[in-house]
């Protein structure tokens, strides 16, 4: 009795999810983001994004009428974690798509993996000029290094109006890449570079650059680094008597900036910063989710990753299916698509994302939108 | 004025690693063990000066919860895991204090968050002292006095008094200071405790300097005062405050002129070694053999 | 074996060929290293630069590892200077510099790292079995090494020096030995791990892989060619084990290498082969 009993809830087991599953195909999407270790900031936001992404895609028809399935990992942003993740999301787990939610190495390493094995492969927010170079299957929506670099240099002279700068930069591919495109565009624009200094990953007290600076004497000062670095090096500045208007990377943008820095972060520009403003009503509500999931640590870095999904979704819309070559075809025609960053007019040779650079700044505690450097 | 105002920068800094370094020089005199964890000690200082000054309003209680809460953290290491590993080859309490360090890291990003928590009133980053012609930030200033001062005190100690004999005794050969009444177990507890408290100091310090506490702000600090400590010959404390101050300088001018070669973390390993190749037992030998 | 599986083994392979190669340097010849990463990382950036010059694939692999190898060779002769935590610490230094170096050199691609890697050519099956071999031939060599002369000469120089020395064994050139052979292994790792990747960066050989590599020689069991093996294969997989534990991941490898040390210091294998012989104490201690 026993036994019919348990082949009976087998049986009705069965005929359930067989029932259950034609109602509408499901489509997985792999994404992988630092959820622990030093990283796990920027993680948490990303894949709390990703998360609202899907539930959004969901709501409104999916990847062209079919539901999305999250298959999320962490890679504690290393590259070795990185390559066994997509390894797996691509045999283990069959996903058709992937969504980088991560740093530039562990990004890099894994667009290898995907370009192999002819899966689109979406890298939200890194910006090492060479990922996009692991082949045709891998794209950008994010503005990379060197142009981030080239449009801060625009800023400075163009909207600030000036001349003698001090460069500071993190020993990493985040500042080591902004420089190298601020350096050319700084010598075509005529700003003169008055001294230049790098610092490490870890370094919080930057006496000996403050003391430099100081005899520089420059007019602005342009940071590449994060908000741990930019918050404790304008205390000093300005505990120093430097009045210099200091300019930013991307690596800047996130709430930390102010409540470490508190008065000295008045007046910090952000180059590449998520602007709040953004009067988009999908951009507000996914704002008011995200911080509802705990989710609003790092907005940039949440901004970024819901649009790359959003991009996603786009594209398979307009290939009208989830065939991998096809709606690799529509990533590479994307036109005009709505990126909470901006515009993202098309995709270059090198899909990488045609964007204008937001350049946000701290006002009375809070960023404030200041102005678009067009690409 | 410019080259005197990097010397000072670095002596200034140099003066943190001395805090540091002096502990592990105890640590490492008395037990042979290299005591990575100690950048863990570090940090909870820095963390519970945080919380405490932003909960009390006062710097006068963060300081001595700091000093108190890594006192009894490094009381605790030792009882809890080096202790039993003392007869054990030097790398099993050394993988153990990774262990440990990477343990405490996490626990830091689990309990207070990964951005690390910021001072909400802490006037004095932004204030200065003018003194010779060189403006120096006062918490700077509080750093240097600060470690001088408790240095010197821990000196006084060493050399005055009954316990700081008994403890020159065992540093010197434990068996005779057994047979002399003295007790080495405590001798072990009083060096962890002075070391760590030292670690608890330097911890809120740094703190302050940078507004706020963060879960991985040990580890570089770790390794420099490591390379420290065998730069100077290990188990030397003269050797350890030497080799913090010249790195402090160093580093210093090497920000500026040797950026374009290598990268600032590379500073004190390229001194460790060049120094050893010459002096294979560091810049000083110990005193206590 | 799927896809996951098979991406997998040349992680493994990788770490497996660091921690045998520390093992004959800090276990066979009791040399402690702290610094391996930078041999490993010289390996995969000779390799990287041969194969990005055209080189092909069975050429950068050998000589990715006798460059690294070579710089062994020089550190070897720091050990030569000093010894003990003195050498643990020096060499941790070497680490340091290595990447400090890298950094700031535009020949290694600096920050950026080196891209575009071509292939090996074999294919992610043929790789992995490749990987599988050159492990099986690192663990032979380990084992016919100790067995040798080579290895009673390691032993008696870790056992103690001055003894050794007394007996006439020619102490430098020993270690010197086990400096090369040791290196040499982690540099064949980073090459393996360059065409693994394609794509290497100066953060992949920081001070932390150093410790990690220690870790997995202690874990296992220092000294023990099986053991460490084991722990290479367990430290490699454990944070594949623990991603159900999410947020807790790197907290529960810091106390898994902080119990093993506090409850088992011969490691993994030293608390394997303690367990039966632990038995028949008891019974011996039951009788008496």
């Amino acid at each position: 009795m026993a036994r019919f009993g348990i082949a009976l809830l087998i049986g009705a087991a069965i005929f359930a999810v067989a029932a259950g599953s034609p109602a509408q195909a499901e489509v997985k999407v792999g994404f992988h983001a630092p959820l622990t270790g030093f990283a796990a900031a920027d993680g948490k936001s990303a894949s709390v994004a990703a998360q609202l992404a899907v539930e959004d895609i969901n709501a409104t028809g999916g990847l062209a009428g079919e539901k999305v399935v999250l298959v999320s990992y962490d890679d504690q942003a290393q590259p070795a974690q990185s390559i066994a993740i997509a390894n797996k999301l691509i045999a283990q787990d069959g996903v058709s798509f992937a969504v980088s939610g991560t740093y530039s190495e562990p990004t890099r390493a894994a667009a290898t993996v995907f370009q192999e094995g002819s899966v689109p492969y979406i890298a939200a927010y890194a910006t090492h000029p060479a990922i996009t170079a692991a082949g045709p299957y891998v794209f950008r929506p994010f503005k990379i290094g060197p142009p981030q670099g080239a449009a801060a240099a625009r800023f400075i002279v163009e909207d600030l109006k000036l001349k003698r700068v001090s460069v500071v930069s993190v020993d990493n591919d985040h500042g080591q890449t902004a420089l190298s495109g601020f350096k050319p565009a700084a010598e075509k624009l005529g700003l003169e570079i008055v001294g230049a200094y790098t610092f490490g990953m870890k370094d919080r007290q930057f006496g000996p650059i403050v003391a430099s600076v100081k005899r520089d004497n420059p007019d602005v000062i342009y940071v590449a680094g994060y908000f741990f670095h930019g918050a404790p090096l304008a205390i000093q500045l300005r505990a120093a008597g430097v009045t210099a208007p200091i300019v930013g990377t991307q690596g800047f943008e996130s709430q930390e900036l102010i409540s470490i820095a508190g008065a000295a972060a008045n007046g910090i520009y952000v180059i590449n910063g998520m602007n709040r403003d953004n009067p988009n009503p999908k951009y507000k509500s996914f704002m008011t989710r995200l911080t509802e999931r705990g989710g609003a640590e790092a907005t940039g870095v949440a901004s970024a990753v819901y649009s790359a999904f959003m991009l996603l979704q786009d594209a398979a819309k307009r290939a009208g299916s989830i065939d991998r070559t096809k709606v690799r075809e529509a990533l590479a025609a994307t036109t005009n698509f709505p990126h909470f960053y901006g515009t993202l007019q098309a995709f270059n040779a090198d899909r990488d994302g045609q964007l204008p650079s937001p350049v946000i700044m701290v006002k009375n505690g809070k960023f404030v939108f200041v102005a678009n450097i067009a690409n | 004025m410019y080259y005197v105002e990097l010397a000072v920068q670095g002596l200034i800094y140099g003066s943190m690693y001395a805090l540091m370094a002096l502990g592990l020089t105890l640590i490492y005199g008395l037990l042979r063990v290299l005591h990575i964890a100690h950048a863990a000690v570090f940090t909870l200082g820095a963390y519970v000066g945080v919380i405490t000054a932003n909960a009390t309003g006062s710097l006068w209680i963060a300081f001595p919860a700091a000093i108190l809460a890594a006192v009894l953290a490094g009381i605790a290491i030792y009882r809890l895991v080096y202790a039993p590993l003392l007869d054990r080859p030097p790398l099993v309490p050394l993988i153990a204090s990774v262990g440990l360090l990477i343990l405490l890291e996490d626990l830091f990003r689990i309990v207070f968050g990964n951005q690390g928590i910021a001072f909400n009133e802490n006037p004095y980053v932004y204030m200065t002292v003018t003194i010779g012609g060189l403006s120096i930030g006062v918490l700077q200033l509080a750093m240097f006095v600060g470690s001088v001062a408790s240095l010197s005190a821990f000196a006084a100690f060493v050399a005055f008094s009954r316990t700081g004999a008994a403890w020159r005794a065992t540093l010197g050969n434990p068996q005779m200071a057994t047979s002399f009444g003295v007790s080495v177990a405590q001798v072990r507890y009083l060096n962890f405790a002075i070391g760590s408290a030292f670690a608890g100091l330097a911890g809120v310090l740094i703190a302050l300097l940078n507004n706020y506490a963060e879960p991985g702000m040990g580890t570089i600090v770790s390794y420099k005062t490591l390379a420290i400590i065998v730069l100077g010959g290990l188990g030397s404390m003269r050797g350890a405050l030497i080799g913090s101050l010249l790195l402090g300088v160093i580093e210093s001018y090497g920000t500026v002129y040797l950026s374009g070669g290598v990268d600032r973390d590379a500073i004190a390993a390229l001194c460790l070694i060049a120094i050893l190749m010459f002096r294979p037992e560091g810049l000083a030998k110990r005193i206590a053999a | 074996m799927n896809g996951y599986l098979v991406s997998l083994v040349p992680l493994i392979g990788v770490n497996a060929i660091l921690a045998l190669g520390l093992n004959i340097i800090a276990g066979f010849c009791g040399q402690i290293s702290l610094g391996q990463a930078a041999f490993y990382g010289i390996g995969a950036y000779a390799a990287a630069l041969m194969a990005l010059a055209g080189l092909p694939f069975w050429l950068t692999l050998p000589l990715g590892a006798l460059t690294a190898g070579v710089f062994g060779l020089v550190v070897g002769l720091v050990s030569l200077r000093v010894r003990e935590d003195f050498l643990a610490i020096t060499t941790m230094a070497v680490g340091f510099l290595f990447l400090g170096l890298v950094r700031k050199s535009a020949l290694f691609g600096g920050e950026v790292g080196l891209t575009g890697i071509p292939p090996s050519g074999l294919g992610p099956q043929g790789y992995a079995l490749l990987v599988v071999g050159l492990v099986a031939a690192t663990v032979a060599l380990s084992i016919y090494m100790k067995a040798s002369w080579l290895g009673f000469a390691f032993a008696s120089i870790a056992e103690d020096e001055g003894a050794a020395r007394a007996l006439a064994v020619p102490v430098p050139h020993y270690k010197l030995a086990a400096f090369f052979i040791g290196s040499a292994l982690s540099g064949l790792a980073g090459a393996i791990y360059c065409y693994y990747a394609r794509f290497i960066t100066p953060d992949t050989f920081s001070f932390l892989v150093s410790v990690s590599i220690l870790a997995m020689v202690v874990i296992g069991g220092i000294g023990s060619t099986w053991g460490v093996l084991l722990g290479a294969v367990a430290l490699t997989l454990l944070p594949e084990i623990f991603r159900f534990a999410g947020e807790y991941r790197q907290f529960l490898f810091g106390l898994a290498l902080l119990m093993v040390m506090r409850f088992s210091p011969a490691g993994l294998f030293g608390m394997l082969s303690r367990l039966v012989p632990a038995r028949l104490g008891n019974l011996r201690k039951a009788r008496a």
